[in-house]
Parts: C-alpha cells; structure tokens; sequence
C-alpha cells in the first residue's frame, strides 16, 4: 500500500510493503511500530533507531507531536491522489463557520449581534473555565447568522456557540 | 502544640503538605468536593470528609465547615496552602476564634499585605521603594481612575485591590481603551474575588519578576532563602520559575534579600511568605506584593537551598524557631521549574478539561515531580489546569536545562492537551538559554511555530508515523466491516444452514 504525506510543502512517498518493511521515499527501511499504553502514544523502531511520538487523528489526517513540535500530516493513498489531481480544478467554498466550545463553561459575556460583519480575530465570546476568561476568537471574517448561548449559560464541550455564514 | 493538622486545599499542594506532616509523624484530615473524592489527597490523608458540591464556593472556600471538620477531629492546626482562603484575614481569624493554629501569618499582616494600599505605605514607611500608582487612594470610582491615568502615564496596568494570579488585571495601552478595561477587569474582579476594587499602576517595560521567599519565627528571627526569577509569564501567570536569578549579581542579591526583611518585617510577619520585585533593565527595583502564603514554586528554593519550607512552616506554628539563620542560608546549583498545566499550546492556551488516561511522569536524578493526579483521574472544568510541577535540579544553569529537555520527553501525558511542547520550545530558546528574558517574552518574543535554527529536523519521522497509524486505521475499518457480515463462523453458518436442509 502507497501512501503520500505532507507536511507544509514537503511530500514523502511511503509504501507499506509488509509488517517489518517500509520504503520511504525509495528507501528500504526495517520498521516496528507499536502503540504504546493505549493511543495516542506510538513507539517506533526504524532501523534499529527508537522514536516515539503522540499520534491524533484529525479531519484532515493526523496531528504530530513529536520531540516538543507539532506536526500537521496530511495523507492520501494513490487512489484519493488520482482522484485529486483529476478533480483539483473544482474548488469548493464552504463559507460556514461553527464556533463550539473548546471546553464546558460559564458563557460571560457575547460582544457581536446577529447580522454583525466580523472580522477575523474579532472576539466572538467570553467563556469562563477554569477560573480564567477566554476570549473566543474568529478565525475568520464572516456575518454571524446565529447564537445559539446567552450569557449566563452552562455550555458542554464541542456545543456549537455561534455559527458564521 | 498540635499533632493533627486539617489541610484545607487540595490538588499538588494538599499533597505536597500531607507529606511534610507525615515525615513529620503529624496526623492528617483532608477535606475534599464531590468531584475531588478520588483524588490524591484524600488517599494519602490519615482522614478524609466531605466538604460539598465541586464549585469552590461551595466546597473549598466554606471556610465554616472547615472549622467545623477541624473542630470535630480534633486537628489542632489548618494549613491553607495557596490560593482559596490562603490569604483571606477573616479566616486566619476565624481560625483562631476556634481555638485552633493557622499554619501562616498573623491575620492583621494578611489584612496588611492583602489591602494592595495599605502594602505599599507600610513598606514605603519602612523605607522599601513602590511602582508609582493610585494604590494609596483608596477605592476609586471609574471617573476618578480616568483622571488620574495620565499623571501616571501610560502604559499601565489595571489591577484587582483584592487579586493575585493576574485575575482583573488589564493593561492598557492607550487611553481611550481605559473605560473599557476598567469595567472588564471590576467584572473578572467580582467574580474572581467577590471584590471589584481595582487601582492603577505603571508599567515597567522590560521588567523582570524576581521574588524573595522569607522565613519569620515567632521569636523574632527573619530571613530570606534567596531568589526566585518568575519572569516567564503569560497573561501574568507564571509559567516557569528559577533559582538563582541569571539577572542578579551578589551585591544586588543582598541589598534586595535584606530589603525583602524588612517589608517582612514592617507587618511583623510570621511563617512562610513571599516580597515579589519588579526589576527593570537599569536594575532599579520596586516591592510589587507580598504573598502572605506558601508559593507555588516553592519548591524551587528547596532544590538550592535544602530547606523544606513546608516542615519549616510546621515548625514556626508550633512556635520553635527557624532551623536556620541567615548565614545558613546557601544557594547550591540551579533550581527550574515548569508548571505543567492542561492547557494546548497551540490553540491559544485555552483549558483542556477530561480524563487523564495514562500519566508517566520522568524519574531519575536530579528530577521531581511534585502532583496531586494520576492515570485515570478527570481534570474537571471546576479548579485550576494545574496538573503538576515538573523540578530539576542541576550543578549549572546549564546542566539544569538539559535534565528538564529530558525530564520533558520523558513526560507522557495522555487523555488532555498539556503545555509540555511549550516548555520543550522554551528549552530550546536561544534567548532562553542566554538567560536574557523578561516578563514579555512568551508574548512578544516567542513563537511554538518558529523553530530554532540548528534543530534537527524530524518530518520524515512524523511522516512515518503518520501514515503508520491511517494505515492501521484504514485497515481495522475494513475488518469491522467484514465482522458485521455475519454474527457467527463460518463453520456455524454451515451448520445451519445443513440443518435447515433436514
């Protein structure tokens, strides 16, 4: 099975060739993966050289914590590679934004009004956790469309706060 | 003289002090909330009751049923470690209403020091030099502070009379921000302390925070045990602490220790306590506070100096003298610590709450770990994302550094987002390792996404790995497909259906 990764502009051709063997780029390499204490953690002897990394999966392939730096893989095997270089004229523009909550909460305070044009980095909420205030920030420019907390309200993990258009 | 004590806190510090009792033959009684029944402290207490429901005020600050439990098990003494009702007079008084030892200061030199403005002209009597500041005016209305701001010129800092930890504190930078700020910070205030008294202050631009701990017997003897150099902060929250100070030379040391003395001194303190000092470029310093209670990073000055703070307060409350006097007192080698904390360092810090699923923490020499946690415990939303404190210690700056890179790789922590990769980063800062930063550097001056020139680059790794683990996914998909299909062997399915042929 051949898979290609990147990380930022940087593409690596890796086939799994067997359990034992991998070829990196056109290397052979003797490989022994193993998790360790249940995910995320992953040891990793490759050619005889011990690595060990936190491995979470995201929606669009895998985050890497690796020796105190984080990277961002993305990875498609030969089939979605195909299918997207045939199709990578058609772009698609989702233009929608959900802000949930990173972490249950005391909502304190919602400084935008719906209809409000935001801008990116704007301040959308105020959320109390932790005894701190987090300021919860646009990643991008938008009109909000819905808010869907009041300030006041207890909000769970991952509950959709506010959604941009 | 007490032989029980009541430890009304809980986390790493509840730990830290149930161990100085029972290396000290002390009983212990823990108190703990509902979401804290099976934490460390409560396993490693002699006792254990129940204080309420999860949110602090309903569990750790009801300072009436601490008393109550304290009273009922005959525990003679109550330590507050830090933060909660720490450093609030009406309980060190209550305390002693009941009949019972505080294992800290006098009440009156709470009120003293926690009153930011009564702070600063007790120690600018005694001779000890203050940031410039509306402190000493009393509680000011809104209209009141945006009058005087420009006498005091800007930048400044916008700060809670009752806070610490960098609760209600805003900075501001241009005047007409200030109304804003004013009422975010009175707002963050009220909520934080039940008090939304703020002042202002001038900020000292590259300041760097270096803080005394201080030792005071109830027979007169005050000393200091050195330095801590707290100036790696974010939002004011300190994040790694060192012993010695890179910043300070002997001659400064000392001047600033005897200093440290005597605003101890100007509220006849006793027990353990903690002068903070801004220090800007020209090494002029001001007194910013004192914390009238056991540090955080506390531990720092054990690692250089031997002494064990927490024995020690133990030891003043029972109204013997300190072990140590001034001369004593020695720096060995360098002391660091990282605070670990639940928070994801590459999405703005934000709090990362739930299970811990496993927690290795590092060993060997030179390293401690000093928690209230383990595998399996949930970081709940109520309390702060402290999860533990990682120490070293090391003969040089620099032999400290290189255990903590180790201590930190070693480190595994699953289940929540922690700020290991932060610390790592730091660790491999080149103005890091030069000594040469202030209390700005993390937000001005640093970045997680610049990596230090010279670091070997590691992507094909975690390209490896990546793909390692889709491809196992991909395959363990596909094999629960397959196991869906049916709900029985093959050779069952044959047996059936032969059966059913009957």
């Amino acid at each position: 099975m051949k898979y290609f990764a990147t990380i930022e502009d940087q593409i690596f051709e890796i086939e799994i060739s067997s359990d034992q063997e991998l070829i990196v780029d056109g290397v052979r390499l003797s490989v022994d993966f193993q998790s360790i204490m249940g995910r995320p953690v992953y040891s990793l002897l490759l050619n005889g050289r011990s690595h060990e990394a936190y491995v979470y999966p995201t929606e669009s392939g895998m985050e890497v914590l690796l020796q105190g730096d984080l990277y961002q893989v993305a990875i498609e095997d030969e089939r979605q590679r195909r299918l997207r270089n045939a199709s990578s004229t058609q772009k698609v523009q989702s233009g929608e934004f959900q802000l949930k909550a990173p972490m249950p909460g005391l909502v304190v305070s919602i400084p935008i009004e719906e209809g409000q044009e935001i801008e990116e980095g704007q301040n959308l909420i105020v959320l109390e956790s932790m005894k701190m205030q987090n300021e919860l920030k646009s990643p991008c420019a938008g009109t909000v469309e819905r808010i869907n907390v009041a300030p006041g309200d207890s909000v769970e993990k991952n509950e959709v706060l506010v959604i941009l258009g | 003289m007490f032989k029980k004590v009541l430890i009304a806190n809980r986390g790493e510090i509840a730990v830290r002090i149930i161990r100085a009792c029972r290396e000290l033959g002390i009983s212990t009684v823990a108190v703990y909330s509902e979401a804290d029944r099976a934490a460390l402290h409560v396993r490693y207490a002699d006792e254990a009751y129940l204080l309420g429901p999860s949110a602090a005020r309903d569990s750790y600050l009801r300072a009436d049923k601490l008393i109550d439990i304290a009273k009922h098990t005959n525990a003679g003494a109550i330590h507050p470690g830090y933060g909660f009702l720490a450093e609030r007079e009406d309980f060190a008084l209550a305390v002693q209403d009941a009949g019972l030892d505080f294992i800290g200061p006098r009440p009156s030199a709470i009120a003293a020091m926690g009153d930011k403005a009564v702070a600063r002209a007790t120690v600018t009597a005694a001779g000890v030099p203050v940031v410039p500041g509306t402190e000493g005016e009393g509680n000011l209305s809104d209209d009141e502070l945006i009058t005087i701001a420009p006498q005091i010129g800007f930048p400044l800092l916008i700060k809670a009379t009752a806070g610490g930890g960098g609760k209600g504190m805003r900075e501001v930078n241009d005047p007409k921000d200030l109304p804003g700020l004013i009422t975010a910070a009175r707002r963050e205030a009220e909520s934080a302390f039940g008090d939304d008294n703020v002042y202002l202050e001038k900020l000292i631009v590259d300041a760097r925070h270096i803080e005394f701990q201080i030792l005071a017997d109830g027979h007169g003897n005050v000393i200091h045990l050195g330095e801590r150099e707290c100036s790696l902060q974010r939002r004011h929250q300190k994040l790694l602490e060192e012993s010695p100070s890179t910043f300070l030379d002997d001659e400064l040391r000392t001047r600033m220790g005897e200093l440290a003395c005597t605003a101890a001194r100007s509220v006849d303190y006793l027990n353990a306590g903690t002068i903070e000092f801004l220090v800007d470029k020209e090494k002029n310093f001001y007194f910013l506070e004192m914390n009238t209670r056991l540090q955080v990073e506390h531990p720092v000055t054990e690692l250089v100096t031997g002494v064990d703070i927490v024995t020690e307060q133990i030891r003043i409350a029972r109204g013997r003298r300190l072990h140590y006097a001034q001369e004593d007192i020695h720096s060995n080698g360098w002391a660091m610590e990282c605070r670990i904390n639940a928070e994801d360092p590459y999405n703005q810090f934000l709090p990362s709450t739930g299970c811990l699923t496993q927690v290795i923490p590092p060993t060997g020499p030179g390293v401690r770990v000093d928690t209230g946690v383990y595998s399996g415990f949930e970081i709940s939303p109520y309390y702060d994302s402290l999860i533990s404190k990682l120490i070293v210690w090391g003969e040089t700056r620099g032999t400290a550094i290189l255990r903590m890179r180790r201590a930190l790789e070693e480190y595994r922590i699953t289940g929540v987002k922690t700020n290991i990769p932060f610390h790592q980063n730091i660790m491999d800062s080149h103005r890091f390792i030069a000594g040469n930063y202030d209390t700005r550097f993390v937000e001005e001056r640093f970045s997680m996404d610049e990596a230090e020139e010279g670091k070997e680059a590691e992507a094909h790794i975690a390209a490896i790995m990546a793909v390692l683990v889709a491809h196992r996914q991909t395959q363990e998909a596909s094999q629960i497909v397959r196991r869906g299909e049916r709900d029985a062997s093959n050779w069952k399915w044959v047996g059936r259906w032969e059966r059913m042929q009957r």
